[in-house]
């Protein structure tokens, strides 16, 4: 007698997101399973992985990373240089310069990198902010005018911020939004409620639960994933079937793991590899947990992150 | 369906004659229903009652024990699929394969990683010895015996195994080796050996059709290798035998630890490493990979300690004074509660900061800043008494920053640590990086 | 009466005439121009403005037709005269306004046919779509409040400028047609789109462009589909809080074109007497300039943001903590020495000024340094969302916004405050006042909701705390009790949800009704309807309690519902008065729990602060560790202190009879609240004396012996299971 288990698949699906347009254009969510559980029923869209790049340029990342880019001279090249990673599926810009509390960079010049990049690449463009929630409302609104027809992700509206981004990105340019939350159903639902309250039909949103590395209160990420999505299929809510996406790699390069030198410590050995496994580590259990989409930095990440994607579809 | 605390307690004596070692026969039944206690250690239930309850509150799935002494590990037991429905009980263990070629090289580096992160050692607690068709595989064995380690042999050569076990039984290994083809033969030996038995097959329906028939041959002291010739199978593998064992009408035959072997699915150890992520969210007892470095244990072990932990108790970090970028007695302090996403999340902006500060960790009960505060752990009272126990004599500087969120405490503060100068911080920690530039800045630290 | 009746009717038939006239007027002249503009063009001349999308925005939205040449526009015009209808009722003449709108549309794109500039410095004319995008966001955001269109000449060109002034402070967006523009530029008075304050012709036509820009951001931001008429106007009404300020004269013409306004949702505020009548919530008279603002806002329902909290200290939850010592105060008013009160009380709209801040008796500065006075404060607010049950929910919040300031300290509440203020702060100019400009800023900004005015009267004269302390501070205070003691379980309709402990417990969900407080003892029945009105999408939802299954249990279809919704599915159903029989699950944060004990047939409660053991033979957290996590474990529930002396605790399976053992403090604690209950009840006195504490029991068998001596009613019980 053959073991005989039920299959995992629901009557209910995630909702799909397109972002960007043409040939390169990216669809996110469609599943009627559990996280990768393509052997429950196909899984539609394969989850999908994204590049970040910070305006910040690559000055104080890992050596792998500088020498990645090494030799590109403009946001344009540096564009192009992270389109050509394989595995990658589309390209995160992302402004911490801008934070008030910070350097401060003028819109302007976020607005620069954002035209420079867009005219270089046709990869479905995602575009992040600081975290400081004003000055975001204002990169975001006019990034989604500069990118008008591109379909581009705006990443994220957050409580503080969620009418004026969303009202300007999806309903005056078109574009496509990101509804950020801390890690916990209750308020990421109702940051969609109120987000759809504006007028975004829910299928224009992605959803940013937020994470942490591995080791990092990590196990408050998987339980809000794993309930987002039991929520979202086993219970058919629909204020909860938005696709996912995560920006692993901002968090897990922050950490001691990734950035101690080997010269501080020298029994961890390289930068690279510890900051490699974080990523590639975080990225495949956010992934497990059901994120749709996950933002690396690395190109070893990238690589490895969408082979094994690859390999459980 | 386990049964509740109640029904258990219909079934006993209700003498509260004390001889299981709880009080009361209520608390006997609560810990029984909460599979904390075997329903066995009544020495006055019926036997009506016993048969009727051992099913009942029989755990889905098995825990199997391994090992010995220091390296002996519990497996299985697991009640749930998710971490948020109740806590993971048995952590994945990870094993690093090793074989006749490169044991020597393996075994000289495998204590290098050995650390502490909050309170838990974290090293190599397993080694997979892979059987390579050499003749001597005993000799291969004797290499990893006596080292602290739990041993897995990975050996489905009858003869081989067994006398490899003859020179590490007493450690209590895993015999991993029963197939479709030899499993009556290997039970006898692991039987003979009292070891546990792993059980390998091509795909998930031969795994389920010798254990199955294992378990005819009265062996029950098993896990199954979930590894089959794709990643893709073995992960289906390992989830199929997993949901299925916790069903609602449990299958017992799915009801073992499991194994995966991402060694044998890459050779690239950073899909290895991404491998071992995955399986230890996703149902993997045992994982077994080419090495254990730095590189491996930091983001893995991080990983393994958050998820298994009790879903309603929050992590802790030790109390005590963490100096950070380099501050001594002169530093300014900051305090704020011994919840550990609070303590990382505060510890993270500090050291990006760059001002020397010493954060101070007082007992909060593990709880957030505001839920402590209002549950009173986290009061001019606990803290001003943590200051002049552990801090006043460590530290000269008389200035401590305290959270935003509970601004409230300062005059309370003021009040119980004469001396001292107490400085609001902003609510969220993300301010804080510029908080404490601005300070230094202006000489106030 | 009847007379009025008639009088009324024939107001309204006036109007209703007017408005037809001036339909009339601007249809004729608009056929006219269409007509010599195809006789100078010919039919197939492009008509339209630039830099839109959407041709003739007003009549695409209306009617889904893309009007592109002037042949069109001939087309487009015989569809107006259908909306022309002449029944003599008012649906016609608003449905006239919008025809009278079109055609004002129609005039004003033939003015732009062959890429003319029509309109020139300081006037505006057509907006651009862009425009209109970068309008729409903070109209959505609610950053530009309001759209308020000036119309006319104002009495003086220093009122007109001093009404444009009013709004521009509240970031409320202008738009200017005729002789208002006229007086800006008489003034000096600066106008542009960067200053929103948008002149845009003076032809009363050119008020069409304002419409455009609220039509388009029905298409833009609303998904209206063009030609979805219904959608069109429920966009405009709902979310466009725009409105009309008409200066006199009204000509029959404006007044069409006020009819439109009012079809749109736009209320219309004029201060014309003659040959008009008023419509309440639409056509609304107001004579004083000065006046106008205020006026406009009610009746659009625009309700401005206080950010700033205009006090001469620092205001930060920094100073919350602060304590200001005897030899630091200026002044202190003490209620446990004379008579001071604070109190919020719920007033109709029309009673309040809002903003306005009264001291009545001396100021800080006539009394004596270190002192002691009354002081009684009285906020006074209304809201259509105002509830009386939420005068004490805002009344709590006192405590933490007096204390937020810097140089002042407060303690208590009710009638026995406290109240500090330093000789610092007094000095850099505080004074009793600004206690009511923290008071008005804070609930103006956190309980926007459901305050819409408010006003504070700050009392230090000590025969009028005196007085109001006893005559309406008390009184206030009583009533509030009795109606918190009347509130039972069967006198509400509805419960509430509470999930606010989900992060630490994900399928928890706390079933709120009067009689059972949530089980964190936090969170009332007020408290979880307030949040539910402040924040209809937050943790508090209400739950309907019609479909009873079993009254005994508490058991209801809707209840189940919602915690299976809530829970996300992992509880299936609850009951509210029943241990036994689906008890409530709990997060962990519960005060209390309850445990059946079998051989007294009752149950023991163990409070959090207890250390010991319980005559279960369980600690408190062995307990919890069962209890919590938001599963059900039938014989035992946690709750909160509160419940205990409830006439629902464990209803079901007896009430508080069943009670047998509390440690010592709980007891006492509870002890006066339960002792009623169970003389209510039962007729049993001092039944706490009948109940166990660790002092007498800490086993079983202990506290058996000491119930049978006592003969505990819950020993003679039907057993429990």
């Amino acid at each position: 007698m053959p073991f005989n288990g039920k299959s995992g698949k629901f009557n209910a699906a995630i909702r799909t997101v397109e972002i960007g347009t043409g040939d390169k254009a990216v669809k996110l969510g469609g599943e009627c399973v559990a996280p990768l559980y393509s052997f429950d029923a196909p899984i539609e869209n394969a989850p999908k992985v994204g590049v970040l790049i910070t305006d910040h340029g690559f000055e104080n990342e890992s050596e792998g990373i500088k020498a990645y880019y090494e030799g590109c001279s403009n946001w344009g090249e540096i564009a192009q240089r992270a389109a050509a990673m394989e595995g990658a599926d589309f390209l995160v810009l992302k402004f911490d310069k801008a934070d008030p509390n910070g350097e401060n960079a003028p819109v302007e010049d976020c607005l620069a990198i954002i035209n420079e990049v867009a005219a270089a690449t046709d990869m479905p463009l995602v575009i992040a902010g600081c975290k400081n929630a004003e000055k975001d409302a204002e990169i975001f609104n006019k990034a989604a005018e500069a990118l008008q027809g591109k379909n581009v992700l705006i990443f994220s509206a957050k409580e503080e911020n969620y009418k004026g981004v969303a009202a300007s990105a999806v309903l005056a340019y078109g574009q496509k939004v990101g509804a950020e939350s801390s890690v916990d159903i209750n308020l990421a639902k109702q940051l969609n409620v109120v987000i759809s309250q504006v007028g975004v039909d829910m299928g224009n949103i992605v959803m940013n639960v937020g994470t942490a590395t591995a080791g990092y209160g990590f196990e408050y990420v998987v339980s809000t994933l794993d309930r987002v999505k039991a929520a979202a299929l086993g219970q058919d809510d629909a204020q909860l079937q938005m696709p996912i996406m995560t920006n692993v790699g901002d968090e897990t390069w922050a950490v001691k793991e990734s950035t101690a030198s080997e010269a501080d410590i020298p029994a961890w050995g390289p930068v690279d590899a510890r900051g490699v496994n974080m990523e590639v580590a975080t990225a495949m259990a956010v992934l497990a947990s059901g994120s749709n989409a996950v933002i690396l930095k690395h190109p070893t990440s990238v690589a490895t992150v969408s082979k094994l994607i690859k390999e459980l579809m | 369906m386990a049964l509740k605390g109640l029904d258990i307690f219909k079934l006993t004596p209700k003498t509260n004659c004390k001889e299981c070692g709880s009080p009361t026969c209520m608390a006997f039944s609560m810990k029984v229903a909460q599979g904390a206690v075997d329903i066995s250690k009544c020495p006055h239930m019926s036997s009506d009652a016993m048969a009727a309850l051992s099913e009942a509150t029989a755990p889905p799935m098995k825990t199997i024990k391994v090992g010995t002494g220091d390296a002996e590990y519990s497996l299985g037991g697991e009640t749930v699929l998710y971490r948020h429905e109740k806590t993971f009980v048995s952590k994945t263990r990870y094993a690093v394969r090793v074989n006749a070629a490169d044991v020597d090289a393996k075994m000289a580096v495998i204590d290098n990683v050995d650390y502490d992160r909050i309170s838990e050692r974290m090293h190599v607690e397993m080694v997979y010895v892979d059987y390579t068709g050499e003749a001597d595989y005993a000799e291969t064995v004797k290499k990893v015996a006596g080292k602290g380690k739990t041993i897995i042999l990975g050996c489905t050569d009858v003869a081989a195994a067994k006398a490899a076990l003859d020179v590490c039984a007493a450690e209590k290994p895993i015999l991993n080796g029963a197939t479709a083809a030899n499993y009556a033969e290997m039970v006898e030996v692991a039987k003979a050996a009292g070891v546990v038995l792993g059980v390998c097959a091509a795909n998930i329906d031969e795994l389920y059709d010798t254990t199955k028939a294992i378990e005819g041959l009265g062996y029950k002291e098993l896990v199954l290798d979930c590894t089959e010739g794709t990643i893709k199978d073995t992960f289906a593998t390992a989830v199929k035998v997993r949901r299925a064992a916790l069903a609602k009408n449990p299958d017992r035959t799915c009801g073992y630890p499991s194994i995966v072997n991402v060694a044998a699915l890459t050779a690239d150890t950073t899909e290895q490493c991404g491998l071992a992520s995955l399986f230890t969210m996703k149902y993997g007892s045992i994982v077994v990979m080419d090495q254990m470095t730095y590189a491996e244990a930091l983001p893995l072990f991080g990983l393994r300690q958050n998820v298994f932990t009790d879903p309603q108790k929050p992590m802790k970090v030790e109390t005590g004074i963490y100096p950070i970028n380099g501050a001594d007695e002169n530093s300014v302090c900051v305090t704020t509660v011994d919840f550990a996403l609070t303590y990382f999340l505060v510890s993270g902006e500090l050291e990006r900061s760059g001002v020397p500060v010493n954060l101070v960790i007082s007992d909060a009960g593990g709880l957030s800043v505001l839920t402590s505060w209002a549950a009173g752990k986290f009061s001019g009272n606990t803290i001003s008494k943590f200051f002049q126990e552990n801090v006043e004599d460590k530290v000269k500087s008389r200035k401590v920053i305290i959270p935003g969120k509970v601004a409230v405490l300062k005059g309370d503060i003021e009040a119980k640590l004469p001396g001292w100068e107490v400085i609001i911080a902003p609510n969220e920690a993300a301010q804080l990086v510029k908080f404490l530039k601005d300070m230094q800045e202006n000489g106030e630290i | 009466m009847l007379i009025t009746m008639s009088l009324e009717r024939g107001l309204k038939a006036m109007l209703i005439n007017r408005i037809f006239n001036g339909n009339d007027a601007v249809y004729g002249l608009t056929v006219g121009a269409i007509d010599a503009a195809i006789a100078e063009h010919g039919a197939d001349k492009a008509v339209g403005f630039p830099d839109t999308a959407y041709c003739l925005p007003c009549y695409y939205a209306v009617t889904g037709v893309k009007v592109k040449t002037l042949g069109d526009l001939k087309e487009a015009v015989g569809v107006v005269k259908t909306l022309m209808t002449r029944n003599h009722e008012l649906d016609d003449a608003l449905m006239s306004g919008v025809a009278t709108a079109l055609c004002a549309e129609f005039i004003e794109a033939l003015k732009y046919i062959d890429g003319a500039a029509p309109y020139a410095e300081p006037c505006y004319g057509h907006l651009s779509d862009a425009i209109i995008r970068t309008l729409g966001v903070p109209l959505v955001t609610g950053d530009i409040p309001g759209v308020a269109v000036i119309l006319g000449s104002a009495p003086t060109a220093q009122e007109g400028v001093d009404l444009i002034k009013s709004y521009q402070a509240q970031g409320i967006l202008v738009a200017l047609v005729g002789g208002i523009i006229d007086q800006c530029e008489e003034l000096g008075y600066k106008t542009g789109a960067g200053l929103r304050v948008v002149p845009l012709g003076k032809d009363v036509t050119s008020v069409i462009h304002i419409v455009s820009v609220a039509i388009r951001a029905a298409l833009i931001f609303g998904n209206v589909t063009p030609g979805d008429a219904g959608a069109l106007l429920a966009y405009t009404a709902q979310r466009v809080p725009a409105f009309v300020n008409a200066f006199k004269p009204i000509d029959d013409v404006i007044l069409a074109a006020g009819a439109g306004a009012i079809k749109l949702g736009f209320p219309v505020i004029s201060n014309e007497t003659e040959n008009i009548a008023e419509v309440p919530g639409a056509l609304i008279q107001q004579l004083d300039t000065a006046a106008m603002n205020a006026t406009s806002l009610e009746a659009r329902g625009i309700k401005i943001k206080v950010t700033n909290i205009d006090i001469p200290v620092a205001f930060a939850s920094a100073f919350e903590g602060e304590i200001i010592r005897r030899g630091d105060m200026q002044v202190e008013f003490d209620g446990s020495r004379v008579d001071c009160f604070e109190l919020v009380q719920s007033k109709e709209l029309s009673e309040i000024e809002d903003h306005k801040i009264e001291v009545i008796g001396p100021e800080i500065d006539e009394f004596e340094v270190g002192s002691k006075h009354s002081i009684g404060y009285v906020v006074e607010v209304a809201g259509k969302n105002m509830q009386a049950d939420f005068e004490s929910v805002i009344e709590r919040k006192f405590h933490s916004y007096i204390n937020c300031i810097e140089g002042v300290m407060h303690t208590g509440q009710r009638d026995m405050i406290r109240v500090r203020i330093s000789k610092d702060a007094y000095a850099a100019g505080f004074r009793a006042k600004h206690i009511g400009e923290v008071l008005y800023a804070k609930i103006k900004n956190e309980y926007d909701a459901i305050v819409d005015k408010c006003q504070v009267k700050i009392y230090t004269n000590p025969e009028d705390c005196t007085k109001l302390r006893h005559e309406l501070a008390v009184e206030t205070f009583n009533k509030r009790d009795e109606r918190l003691n009347s509130l039972t379980d069967e006198a509400v309709d509805v419960y509430y949800s509470c999930i606010l402990c989900q992060a630490f417990s994900p399928s928890h969900v706390c079933v709120v009704t009067p009689e059972r407080l949530g089980l964190c003892g936090a969170v009332s029945w007020l408290d979880a309807k307030a949040t539910n009105e402040l924040d209809p999408n937050g943790p508090c939802q209400v739950i309907t309690k019609e479909r009873v299954i079993d009254e005994r249990t508490g058991a209801y279809e809707d209840v189940n519902e919602a915690v299976k919704k809530f829970s996300q599915g992992a509880v299936e159903q609850v009951t509210l008065y029943s241990i036994m029989e689906d008890p409530m699950t709990s997060c962990g944060c519960f005060e209390c729990i309850c445990g059946i004990e079998p051989f007294s047939n009752g149950v023991i409660i163990a409070n959090r602060e207890y250390a010991g053991v319980t005559p279960l033979g369980m600690t408190f957290p062995e307990l919890a560790s069962m209890t919590g996590g938001g599963v059900q474990t039938p014989g035992f529930m946690g709750h909160g202190k509160h419940f205990i002396a409830s006439k629902k605790f464990m209803k079901a399976e007896g009430g508080i009879e069943r009670i047998v053992w509390m440690p010592k403090e709980l007891k006492e604690t509870v002890a006066d609240r339960l002792n009623k209950t169970a003389f209510e009840l039962y007729g049993i006195e001092n039944f706490t004396d009948m109940i166990g504490d660790e002092t007498i029991a800490e086993d079983p068998e202990t506290l058996l012996a000491f119930l049978t001596e006592k003969g505990h009613p819950a020993l003679g019980m039907d057993p429990m299971m």
